[in-house]
């Protein structure tokens, strides 16, 4: 019953029924005024990204076919012939990349600006699910156009989370090889796989985002934005308008320039090697095969470190990234800070240099 | 009939010399730093020999005759129409003649000079004899380097840009002066409502 009731407080603490009406949310709510006032806006481009996402997505929907036989053909189809289908197609995958940087940033942003204090647990926690739901996102959309390189990339993340098994004892051993065959819907990618991923892809992913993207925006709303700096802050802004005109400005010129990169630049011409046909289990793999640019800081250190370092480091991080807001809940917003920039100088290096030190530390071209 | 044609086909297939010139895409491979394989001229990405559709194993008796008739263009300006070469590889012979593409196996480096900067079958801005350097394919307008593709395609679509810039500044003034609006309206209302109580 005690336990019940510190429950039934802490909840009462972060969702306070008498906040929950358009004056305090929109029209009282101010937003601190000072150096790092520009991280506020990241929260909300991330949601113009998901916004795009679904929008474009949609679109795609009109054309794309989930089967093996004709899932490449359609996306070729899309490219090619629909009026405008490359544009649609460029900025999903366009903005799929900007969504997942602008998430990360937003993320270690809000470490830094030690945005999880009490009474926004619940916006952190909901923060950490959304990220890695972004990044299944991702997972999961590489696999659609069905081609070489997103088949074999695929198979390459699969094949991590088989590799846990080794470290497990007894039963559990088998269950990472049980979990593959639930995802991919038998023994080897096939159409089962495809359908699963679709499924995901567009219609459970995006339910669970709009659940605890609800949640995560009305704490948000709720609490307001944390004041980020140490210091008292004496200069504030309404929210309503001020803050919202310059949010939606900065929408305007993002999503122009996303739009400009969208129809100058296909996503595609970043590949490696063009790929001309679907997918082909009797083929032989391409070379350098390897996923999307954000898993980069994740791919590279497993291809070098031994796996069971990678798993214990993830297990931490995992835990860790929960619970942040108990293990950081003294610390100064400065030490905050410099572990954001180290999180941040890792991610980059990984992901601009982890090709070169793996050859380098390899010895492989 | 059909029986006695696919016999001579899977003869043909196993007594005849599988022409593939691997010296272009090695050689563009080598200068351009990309994984290029036989796509850059070929209907399919291994190369002509196989079953795969656009490869020898899978042509039937029309596409053979197509095929053996543009194994005997040799000279230029001959319209070539070879199932198992993609419009690009087509375009190389019709513009040098399969004797002068031959002698270019010895120095591929010279490919792109004879085809010169004329032909760009994918219009994409970037000539097929610069998108053999750069390692990309001439006939997808996806696949290109791609800040030329960016110079390229900022021209071509200029006034799309500048309509979609005109659009989502109008869209916006729009948004923001409903916005002020909406804080007005509810300031006034806010005024109304403390004079009502006083």
């Amino acid at each position: 019953m005690k336990m019940l009731n510190t429950l039934s407080g802490f909840i009462k603490e972060r969702f306070p029924l008498e906040n929950m009406n358009m004056k305090s949310m929109l029209m009282k709510k101010v937003v601190p005024v000072h150096k790092l006032s520009w991280a506020y806006y990241l929260g909300g481009l991330t949601l113009l990204f998901f916004i795009i996402q679904v929008l474009t997505g949609l679109f795609l929907l009109f054309y794309y076919q989930p089967t093996v036989n004709e899932a490449y053909d359609s996306v070729k189809f899309i490219t090619e012939k629909v009026p405008g289908g490359a544009v649609i197609r460029n900025m999903h995958t366009w903005s799929s990349s900007a969504m997942i940087l602008c998430a990360i940033i937003h993320f270690l942003t809000t470490f830094a600006m030690k945005a999880f204090e009490k009474p926004r647990e619940i916006t952190w926690w909901s923060g950490v699910v959304l990220i890695f739901i972004t990044f299944t996102f991702g997972f999961s959309g590489y696999l659609l156009p069905w081609h070489q390189l997103s088949v074999n990339a695929t198979k390459v993340g699969l094949q991590f989370i088989g590799a846990v098994g080794q470290y497990l004892p007894g039963v559990l051993s088998e269950l990472p090889n049980k979990l593959i065959e639930i995802i991919q819907g038998g023994p080897s990618i096939g159409q089962e796989t495809l359908s699963r991923f679709f499924a995901i892809h567009i219609v459970i992913l995006p339910l669970a985002i709009l659940a605890i993207l609800g949640v995560h925006l009305l704490s948000v709303q709720l609490h307001g934005m944390s004041k980020g700096v140490s210091r008292n802050v004496e200069k504030t802004e309404p929210f309503f308008p001020n803050f919202l005109i310059k949010d939606f400005s900065l929408w305007a010129i993002v999503f122009l320039i996303l739009f400009i990169l969208s129809i100058t630049i296909p996503f595609e011409s970043f590949f490696p090697y063009p790929l001309t046909e679907p997918y082909n289990p009797l083929g032989s793999t391409p070379d350098g095969i390897k996923p999307e640019w954000y898993f980069f800081f994740l791919y590279y250190p497993m291809e070098l470190l031994p796996f069971w370092v990678i798993i214990v480091a993830m297990g931490v991080l995992v835990v860790g990234l929960f619970l942040v807001p108990r293990i950081f809940q003294g610390t100064k917003r400065k030490t905050l800070r410099f572990l954001s920039w180290l999180a941040f100088a890792y991610f980059v290096i990984m992901t601009v240099f982890g090709e070169a030190i793996f050859e380098m530390i390899k010895g492989v071209k | 009939m059909k029986r006695f044609f696919t016999f001579i086909i899977v003869l043909f297939l196993t007594q005849a010399q599988v022409f593939a010139y691997p010296e272009f895409y090695e050689y563009s491979r080598k200068v351009s730093n990309r994984k290029t394989n036989c796509a850059l001229c070929h209907s399919h990405g291994d190369g002509p020999e196989g079953l795969e559709p656009g490869q020898i194993g899978s042509l039937n008796k029309d596409e053979m005759e197509k095929l053996m008739r543009a194994r005997s263009t040799f000279n230029l300006g001959s319209k070539v129409e070879s199932p198992i070469l993609n419009s690009f590889g087509n375009q190389i012979i019709f513009t040098l003649g399969k004797k002068k593409f031959l002698e270019l196996k010895t120095h591929p480096q010279d490919l792109a000079r004879e085809l010169g900067l004329k032909s760009d079958l994918d219009s994409d801005g970037i000539p097929d004899s610069v998108e053999y350097l750069d390692g990309t394919l001439a006939i997808s307008p996806e696949d290109g380097h791609p800040w030329k593709l960016f110079v390229s395609n900022l021209q071509k679509y200029f006034k799309h840009i500048l309509l979609a810039i005109v659009s989502v500044s109008l869209l916006l003034y729009g948004f923001i002066n409903f916005l002020k609006g909406l804080d007005l309206a509810a300031k006034v209302k806010g005024d109304n409502h403390e004079t009502k109580k006083h």
